[in-house]
């Protein structure tokens, strides 16, 4: 484990996020709220650790897979600890556990929140709050890719495809062009050019101009933090309808955009992934349309509330126009399915994806297939690709090791002595970065009556599943930061053709 | 227009390359290419292979054949400026370049080993449309002949299509360059011969006629190989010329080094431990005494007069016995050795050793791949560079033009062309000929010139104009 260059890096990180809380501090200036000053001193804190630990910048970054690993874990943690100083300084959340819950909600786009009444809250911590969304939802390793480079010109830069696969989610991580660092780029433009077409579309709308880029921006992440204490609900049906329509874009696979952006429109349905998405969306739109049909409102009423709701789920996002805990259990039954399943590989949602439950259906296929046939080999194949042992495996034990997770935390915080739906929607809500649960945890519902012990699992829940577990839960595997290996010098075998 | 290549088109310092297979040579140009800030794309049959490559660099991989269609749309064809195939089979590498140029309609560089194929190289270039067939064999033989013809050289290479040589040495005591002004070495030698550049005291300058040597400087000349043979007789670098030479080891390299041997009036004994092997030989070579038994048998090669041999190549396929082979040598003999090593990891422990003149085919190769793709980086918005040489640290550029069309430096003599400091018209090809220009020279329309500059970024033959 080589240290200082995990914490060049998390310099890297801090320093970003200090640049970050710029725009929320310009934010609360130009509503002329007394919170600057907590963004100020927040600035201060993150710009002098983050300066401290890259001036103490080795002479060699060096990056294995146990660096990315751990560089990741600690990034994210780190970053919501500092994130959390202006809710905290400004007196918006008083309570530090809280205010950590808050922003640990945010970075990792889950969207549970512990307010009650989020309209008291200032508007520089509101931005600050949906800002958190939008940098976590792409990541900020990839955003701290496509900004810097980490590694000098004519340097290995292998290292970076492990800080890059340890950040984005899906069971196989690659890349759109050969370079890390453009493919970074690429997906930062692609994320930035479709909130802002959210945001201009929300306008057009009549959504004011600060609510509609809070949105926006809480939409691309797949967050969910509402900026109104009824989410959604006041919004008029145009904005709800647009909405949907990008909750569910920001769940599709962004190499489907990128193929888009080729010009190659015909590949996008070879998709497996994609197909299936939109198959399930529109699947649980119609069981759930006829089974909680309100006769008292008109159809398209009744179908933009159920459309929003799934998008909503599927998509992790967790934005609600209505209090769907109070539907049929059917209806209630499709949206937990929905919110393990989450949205494609490669998008901002959380939860176990779409690929990976792909991938585990054929597999269990093949195992059925193979009691009848004993000695069957079959491959398993997703859109015309073998799919690799090593992936095959990685995916069920990611299953495994979810549902252990999910499990455990659920017997944790069981010990608050609520309802059992309230405990397994809340875990999985966090776990899956949707939000809002069911019962105690509902839509209309937050999660500030749990106890502290409850708050930081959940917390813990939330950054794992955002970064898909395994990093997370390698920080507390004691054998990652024992072996040191740095390399003494410039070694020669990197300098193998200086010379023939 | 697609949105790749508007991303990429502001800078395009950055190729978009693909490499098919990821043998020795083919991993040594994904890493340099990679770390020279190419876009590479490789391709490769063995998942495992393709997964442990595109963790170790920045690249992407693609598993497949190659050859096919699907596979190379896969890697991104449509975008790629150059296709470089270094698979094991000469035929396969062929296929791929073939179907690359119909595709993408790219450059493209083939690994083509078989000396079938080597004797048809140019016909082959041209019909299939290929930008270069590279032999790794033939290069290595190539070099290692250079090395036998002119041992006290630092470094040679060759360009314009090998025709002309580039040698840097160190001018020793007493030679007849020492304290000499250049202008006067013309009239004084009667061959051809130009000094691109010297090197005294770590500073690298491009001198000009009034320029004085002196004895301890490291000069470059460029000349053709006989010229350049000539000069180190009168110099004094060549004492003694080798006559008969030893080679351990009867693959296609030393098929390659007899021939090329025997063609400079060398007597060449082959020694080769598999019978059948020996008699191909001894059907394809004709004055070269081929012998049956194992090279590495220290009898064997006393009795075949190891002791007495001008030169001694051990070329076996195995590393650690060439470099054994290469230790005996030194000890009993004062022969020049040239050691073959295809392995480049330990390549500290291996010149710790003091082997002498040590070459590796696999990066010999490479550094012929990757002065290819700069001088097609810096003729990507000129279509007249040739190729691009970087020499002694990237501290000199030799760059050849082609001159296709008028021109504001053709047909006027060369002194009378205003050049820039630091830039000198190191020689003409032209019709097939190497001329190695003096004052009363000229530049003419077809002409492929050879410019050595200390400055950078030259696109055009008019830049060297002041």
């Amino acid at each position: 484990m080589n240290y200082r260059s995990i914490f060049f890096i998390l310099g890297c990180i801090l320093t970003i996020e200090g640049v970050f809380l710029i725009l929320p501090m310009i934010t609360a200036l130009i509503y002329g709220e007394e919170q600057v000053f907590a963004f100020l001193i927040s600035i201060f804190i993150c710009l002098a650790v983050g300066c401290v630990l890259i001036l103490l910048k080795p002479e060699k970054l060096v990056f294995n897979v146990k660096e990315g690993f751990a560089t990741v874990a600690l990034g994210w943690i780190l970053l919501s600890l500092f994130g959390c100083f202006p809710f905290f300084l400004s007196g918006d959340i008083p309570d530090f556990t809280n205010a950590f819950f808050e922003t640990v909600s945010g970075f990792s786009t889950t969207g549970a929140s512990i307010l009650s009444d989020v309209e008291a809250v200032s508007r520089g911590c509101l931005f600050w709050r949906s800002f958190t969304h939008w940098i976590g939802g792409m990541g900020v390793l990839v955003f701290l890719l496509a900004v810097i480079p980490l590694v000098a010109k004519g340097q290995s830069q292998g290292g970076h495809m492990h800080l890059m696969r340890a950040e984005s989610p899906g069971p196989v991580v690659g890349k759109l062009v050969p370079k890390v660092r453009s493919t970074a780029v690429i997906l930062y433009i692609i994320y930035l050019v479709l909130t802002l077409l959210e945001f201009i579309l929300l306008i057009i709308c009549r959504m004011p101009v600060y609510e509609a880029l809070l949105t926006a921006m809480g939409n691309a992440g797949t967050g969910g933090l509402g900026i109104k204490n009824d989410s959604m609900a006041s919004y008029s049906p145009a904005i709800q309808w647009i909405t949907t329509l990008f909750m569910f874009t920001f769940g599709i696979n962004f190499s489907v955009f990128f193929l888009i952006l080729m010009g190659k429109f015909r590949d996008i349905f070879k998709i497996g992934e994609v197909r299936c998405y939109f198959i399930m969306f529109f699947a649980a739109v119609t069981i759930i349309t006829i089974n909680s049909y309100d006769k008292l409102l008109s159809f398209e009423e009744n179908l933009r509330q159920v459309c929003f709701q799934v998008a909503s789920m599927i998509s992790t996002t967790g934005f609600s126009t209505v209090d769907f805990d109070k539907w049929p259990s059917a209806s209630k039954g499709i949206l937990i399915l929905l919110m393990f399943s989450g949205a494609c590989a490669g998008s901002t949602s959380g939860g176990i994806k779409v690929s990976r439950f792909i991938i585990m259906f054929k597999s269990a296929k093949n195992q059925l297939i193979s009691f009848l046939h004993p000695g069957t080999v079959r491959k398993i194949k997703v859109d015309n690709k073998t799919v690799d042992d090593n992936v095959l495996r990685s995916v069920n034990v990611f299953f495994i090791v979810y549902a252990i997770t999910l499990a455990a935390s659920v017997f944790v915080i069981s010990f608050d002595n609520y309802d059992f739906e309230t405990n397994f929607t809340a875990v999985l809500a966090s776990l899956s970065n949707i939000g809002p649960g069911l019962s105690k945890v509902g839509p209309s519902q937050n999660y500030a009556f749990l106890s502290p012990l409850s708050k930081y699992v959940l917390m813990f829940d939330m950054i794992a599943g955002r970064l898909e577990l395994y990093p997370i839960l390698l920080l507390f595997y004691y054998k990652m930061w024992r072996e040191r290996i740095i390399p003494k010098k410039a070694d020669s075998s990197n300098n193998l053709s200086a010379s023939i | 227009m697609s949105f790749l290549d508007r991303f990429t088109k502001n800078n395009r310092k950055e190729l978009n390359i693909i490499i098919v297979g990821c043998g020795k040579v083919g991993t040594t140009l994904i890493r340099r290419l990679s770390e020279e800030g190419h876009n590479v794309t490789f391709i490769d049959m063995n998942r495992i292979v393709v997964d442990k490559i595109s963790d170790m660099y920045d690249v992407m991989g693609v598993v497949g054949n190659g050859s096919s269609y699907k596979v190379q749309m896969e890697a991104g064809i449509e975008h790629a400026d150059l296709f470089i195939a270094v698979t094991e089979s000469d035929e396969l590498n062929l296929l791929c370049c073939t179907v690359a140029k119909k595709v993408g309609d790219c450059a493209s560089i083939a690994r083509v080993r078989n000396p079938v194929y080597s004797d048809e190289q140019p016909y082959l270039r041209e019909k299939l449309g290929l930008s270069m067939i590279i032999n790794p064999e033939l290069e290595a033989a190539r070099e290692i002949s250079r090395i036998l013809r002119l041992p006290a050289a630092l470094s040679t290479s060759s360009f314009a299509k090998g025709q002309a040589e580039m040698i840097r040495f160190q001018i020793p005591e007493g030679s007849p360059l020492d304290k000499k002004v250049l202008f006067q070495l013309q009239k004084e030698f009667d061959f051809k011969f130009l000094i691109c550049t010297v090197e005294r005291g770590g500073d690298m300058v491009i001198p000009n006629g009034d320029y004085r040597l002196q004895s301890g400087d490291i000069i470059t000349i460029v000349a053709t190989a006989r010229n350049a043979y000539f000069l180190f007789r009168k110099v004094g670098l060549v004492k003694k010329r080798v006559s008969n030479a030893i080679i351990i080891g009867g693959g296609r390299t030393c098929y390659y080094l007899s021939k090329q041997l025997s063609d400079m009036g060398i007597s060449v004994k082959v020694i080769e431990n598999n019978p059948e092997r020996c008699e191909e030989l001894s059907e394809l070579l004709d004055n070269t005494l081929v012998i049956h038994g194992d090279g590495t048998d220290e009898n064997l090669l006393i009795r075949e007069g190891l002791e007495n041999a001008d030169a001694f190549v051990p070329l076996t396929g195995i590393d650690e016995e060439n470099i054994l082979l290469t230790l005996y040598a030194k000890r009993v003999t004062n022969a020049k050795v040239v050691t073959k090593v295809n392995r480049i990891n330990f390549k500290s422990v291996i010149n710790s050793l003091e082997l002498g003149s040590v070459i590796h085919p696999r990066l010999l190769i490479s550094e012929m791949i990757l002065t290819y793709v700069r001088g097609m980086r810096n003729s990507m918005n000129s279509d007249n560079i040739e190729a691009l040489y970087h020499w002694f640290e990237d501290r000199v550029e030799a760059i050849e033009f082609r001159i296709k069309g008028d021109s504001a430096v053709i047909d006027i003599p060369l002194c009378k062309l205003k050049l820039k400091k630091g830039v000198l018209v190191g020689c003409i090809s032209r019709d097939g000929k190497i001329i190695i220009p003096k004052g009363q020279d000229y530049i003419t329309k077809g002409d492929s010139v050879m410019i050595v500059t200390t400055h950078t970024g030259f696109q055009n033959i008019t830049d060297i104009l002041a």
